[in-house]
């Protein structure tokens, strides 16, 4: 009795792992595109209204969903905060802060901040260029992601739960 | 006796002005300058900014550099010298890191402060259709410490006011330049505005229009000086067309605005004049006789409608009253 519980145990934990890995695989293609969604509508701020950045980055936070919303929320207040910090440096660390939470690999990170050293310096066309390249390059990890995704999501769902069938039959 | 005060320090419940202009600058620069002693703040009129050249700071009488240390030195070998690092911050602080909202104000080469300081920036120019378009390559920026001088017409205004209509004559004010036009104009302003209970007066609508942001400091279209609690500032329209705007949409008694002197301009006042609205105008120009030969300037003299003449100038320290001329008889009300 006490064998098959441990045996039922170690499934759902392989079963577990697997799912865990798969998720992080199908994670990566949304936050992508509500990134890309995000500097869409950070364009939209800067291009139609001209809103200062902080303040059109405290919209685009509004807006982002609560995946995304504290990345532009910090990078909100680290500009507003007191000390003189520059946007380069607000948006630096709020990846910082938000990359560990986020489904992203290296090179989206990459992506994102190219961006920071652009932020807020220049005229409006220029602003646009930026934030379009971002947003073509974000494109870009984003096809890579869902393929990666199609191919891993089901192989970390069988593998998971195969590894622990495997190790219950072994122990067995 | 009238005789204007001359700029003294003026106590209020404010923060100091030079606290104000610190907080566009990097955090280094921001110490050396609050590190410097009371009396060289109290004097400090501009902070310069020059890419790879020595930090200057315009005082009262005279300019001076920091050094590193936080003295004050003449010599530029031992000054603090300005790193391409420290204007970019800086420009990034002054800009609210919105360099691409603040696109009309590059075309026209300065920013207006929270608090009406003025930062003013050269670089290399954009141009697009044989305009300006905008600025790039930021090099220098100059901070320029504006103060209030609350107050600084009172002596003035018995004069100018009109007690049977209780409202204010029509009144020219010219100087030759920094002799504190538009200073003392800002306060007639914030008294007509406000009212002034001494002198029977009631508060006016008074209607501004302020095409260099000099008189309101406005930023992004709120005033940042005081100018009362009755006046409506068009800022950054040309004079001509804002005075007649002001007329038609916000129906004032008083329409001031600053250094008159295009045929348009000239016009305009004709229009408003005729509107019944009293008019508060400066001029640039250090004697009557030096106005009249402007031909714009001439053509309002003839008009005969200016009631009060007044002439800045700085025999006794920024903003002193010279002499007050009433328009009819053009003598001296006998200042001195």
């Amino acid at each position: 009795m006490l064998k098959i519980l441990g045996c039922a145990l170690i499934l759902l934990a392989g079963g577990g792992a697997g799912m865990t890995m798969a998720g992080h695989y199908a994670r990566r293609p949304r936050d992508l595109r509500s990134l890309q969604a995000a500097l869409k509508m950070l364009e939209t701020e800067i291009t139609y209204t001209a809103t200062p950045l902080p303040e059109a980055l405290g919209r685009v936070a509004e807006r982002a969903g609560p995946r995304l919303a504290p990345l532009f929320n910090r990078a909100r207040e680290e500009l507003l905060s007191p000390s003189g910090r520059t946007a380069r440096e607000a948006w630096e660390s709020a990846l910082k802060a938000f990359y560990p939470t986020s489904a992203l690999v290296p090179s989206d990170l990459a992506v994102l901040r190219q961006l920071g050293p652009a932020l807020g310096i220049s005229s409006v066309q220029d602003q646009s260029k930026h934030l379009h390249l971002a947003m073509e390059q974000l494109g870009v990890e984003m096809a890579r992601a869902e393929e990666e995704a199609s191919r891993y999501v089901r192989l970390w769902n069988y593998l998971g739960f195969l590894g622990g069938l495997a190790l219950v039959l072994m122990l067995y | 006796m009238v005789t204007a005060p001359l700029l003294r320090p003026v106590k209020s419940t404010k923060s100091h002005p030079v606290e104000e202009v610190l907080p566009v600058l990097p955090v280094q620069l921001r110490n050396l300058i609050a590190g410097l002693p009371l009396e060289v703040l109290e004097r400090l009129e501009e902070i310069r900014l020059r890419q790879e050249r020595p930090l200057a700071l315009g005082l009262v009488h005279k300019d001076a550099f920091l050094s590193p240390e936080g003295n004050l030195v003449s010599s530029p070998e031992q000054a603090y010298r300005v790193s391409a690092g420290d204007l970019e911050r800086t420009l990034q602080l002054v800009t609210g890191s919105s360099l691409y909202a603040l696109e009309e104000e590059l075309r026209n080469g300065y920013i207006t402060l929270p608090g009406g300081h003025r930062v003013g920036l050269t670089g290399r120019a954009v141009m697009e259709g044989g305009r300006v378009k905008t600025l790039k390559y930021i090099s220098s920026l100059n901070i320029r410490i504006s103060r209030e001088v609350p107050g600084l017409a009172t002596p003035l205004l018995p004069h100018l006011i009109d007690r049977r209509l209780k409202s204010i004559y029509h009144t020219l004010i010219f100087s030759p330049p920094r002799c504190g036009k538009t200073t003392l104009l800002r306060d007639i302003i914030r008294q007509l505005s406000n009212g002034a209970p001494e002198l029977d007066l009631p508060g006016l609508t008074v209607g501004v229009v302020d095409e260099r942001s000099e008189l309101a400091g406005c930023c992004r279209g709120v005033p940042q000086r005081d100018v009362g609690v009755r006046t409506d500032v068009l800022d950054g329209c040309p004079k001509a067309d804002g005075m007649i705007m002001l007329l038609r949409s916000m129906a004032p008694q008083v329409i001031a605005t600053d250094e008159i002197g295009r045929d348009e301009d000239i016009a305009a006042l004709e229009e408003v004049f005729h509107a019944g609205v009293r008019v508060l105008v400066t001029v640039h120009g250090a004697s009557l006789a030096e106005l009249a030969a402007r031909p714009a300037l001439r053509h309002l003299f003839k008009l005969k409608v200016i009631q009060r003449f007044v002439l800045l100038g700085r025999s006794r320290g920024v903003g002193t009253v010279e002499d007050i001329l009433d328009g009819q008889t053009m003598r001296s009300l006998g200042v001195r």
